[in-house]
């Protein structure tokens, strides 16, 4: 689609968008500017992250990581990547208490094949991923189907992983965690300038679920959850700025409910620039098992209760609120190259929780992510 | 798989809601047919959902080694070891 990526843009004009649409109409995209590449694509990425607790850095990942979407011969597409996360820092044994050092390094890859139809698309894909104590492979199967129209695309998906955990501390030696993951979706067209969209998700988790890492952590094994993410997108034809945004619903049988918001609105700010803030707003009740910091405890560990078959003193299990707030810069110099810079600030909270219900006795979590991007296309 | 899920508290509801919004997309919707030659700023880039995997990927998998919530519209990702 190269006649829709300048962003600069000869889409504002009617030749344009006509241009823009009979050059799309060949493909079977049917309502998304994504789906089956016209052209190969080569991205890079590196994104830097840390996060810190008041007195302490904690966890530091630096991970470059190189994408590649291409056509091949008639119907057919590939797409790939690779990432590799070095991690650093420390992380708590218990609530944000007893900071120990960790280092490691994680490699993950994934390779997924299109076939396109007249109407759908069909992928199968399989990724991996290796650190020293964890290993993951994972399978998948994703389809799509369009109305004749192209105004209305259903999608649906399968993926299932198994993963073995074989933490330094010999907690456990090769225990398993599988997973089976089910999404439905549905893409809707609106008008010429709005598209909305619909995805339901399953997910099912089997085994090994305890963070080996922390103490007092026996958690079920077993995890079912839901998932209900709505978003749309909008295009504002007077000034030529996107909006996005996005609405998620979680929940599971470890009784977490969470809501994740998201705002992007896409701002041309020259002809090859663009500047993207962006909001998210995310809320989570605490696991049914968590255990609340006891401040008669401190600075001993708090126990959990006598008899209680699980407990999970992990920060992440909590109550909290959170506010992610970004800004990302875009620089299209031609229709072949693109490169942009991300900066977002992360604060967690468990007075923020959505209806003051959160967690206390925490310590406050912020972190920062850098994410530089520079994509060909040929 | 969906014994168990559907035996979550509440999660009928969740189901309902899903599918009150595909209807309400599919029924209200149903007279705005938008012709293949309007569809040029709906293929701009910044219009995709996902307009940069990589950057979705890396967003994802940060969120997910911080919160109890995960997943979005997809499926398929490796796991990890986070913590």
């Amino acid at each position: 689609m190269a006649a829709t990526e300048s962003a600069g843009d000869g889409l504002s004009t009617p030749a344009g968008r006509i241009l823009a649409a009979a050059l799309a109409l060949p493909l079977a995209v049917p309502v998304l500017a994504q789906g089956v590449p016209d052209r190969a694509t080569l991205s890079l990425r590196v994104l830097d992250y840390q996060d810190r607790q008041p007195g302490a850095d904690r966890v530091r990942v630096k991970a470059p990581a190189l994408a590649l979407a291409m056509p091949l011969a008639g119907p057919w597409s590939l797409g790939a990547s690779v990432v590799s996360d070095a991690i650093s820092g420390a992380s708590p044994a218990y609530h944000t208490r007893g900071l120990s050092r960790l280092s490691d390094e994680r490699n993950a890859a994934d390779v997924t094949l299109t076939r396109a139809f007249d109407d759908a698309t069909l992928s199968v894909g399989a990724a991996g991923s290796h650190e020293s104590d964890y290993d993951s492979a994972a399978l998948s199967l994703q389809g799509t189907w369009s109305s004749d129209d192209r105004n209305t695309t259903w999608a649906g998906g399968l993926a299932a992983s198994r993963d073995r955990v074989n933490p330094v501390t010999a907690v456990v030696q090769g225990a398993r965690k599988r997973v089976l993951d089910v999404h439905l979706g549905l893409t809707r067209v609106l008008s010429a300038t709005s598209v909305w969209q619909v995805n339901l998700g399953l997910n099912r988790a089997r085994g090994y679920l305890s963070d080996p890492y922390k103490v007092f952590d026996v958690r079920p094994s077993q995890r079912d959850a839901l998932r209900l993410l709505v978003r749309g997108n909008h295009h504002l034809r007077d000034g030529g700025q996107t909006v996005r945004w996005s609405w998620r619903m979680y929940r599971d049988d470890w009784k977490v409910r969470a809501h994740t918001l998201g705002l992007e609105f896409v701002q041309p700010i020259a002809a090859q620039w663009s500047v993207t803030p962006a909001l998210r707003l995310h809320s989570q009740d605490r696991a049914r098992f968590y255990v609340e910091v006891d401040p008669e405890a401190a600075p001993f560990v708090t126990q959990p209760p006598p008899g209680a078959a699980y407990s999970s003193l992990d920060q992440r299990l909590s109550a909290f609120g959170a506010v992610t707030a970004g800004i990302k810069l875009t620089w299209q110099p031609d229709p072949e190259w693109t490169l942009d810079v991300k900066f977002e600030r992360y604060a967690q909270r468990g007075r923020w929780h959505w209806r003051g219900e959160g967690s206390t006795g925490l310590a406050a979590f912020d972190a920062r992510t850098w994410q530089f991007g520079v994509a060909r296309r040929f | 798989m969906s014994g168990a899920i559907i035996a979550m508290p509440n999660s009928r509801h969740f189901v309902a809601i899903a599918a009150s919004l595909c209807a309400a997309l599919l029924a209200g919707c149903a007279g705005a047919v938008v012709q293949p030659w309007e569809k040029g700023l709906l293929a701009r880039p910044d219009m995709a959902f996902e307009p940069d995997r990589l950057e979705t990927g890396l967003a994802e998998h940060v969120y997910a080694s911080k919160e109890a919530a995960q997943g979005g519209a997809g499926a398929g990702a490796s796991g990890c070891g986070c913590n």
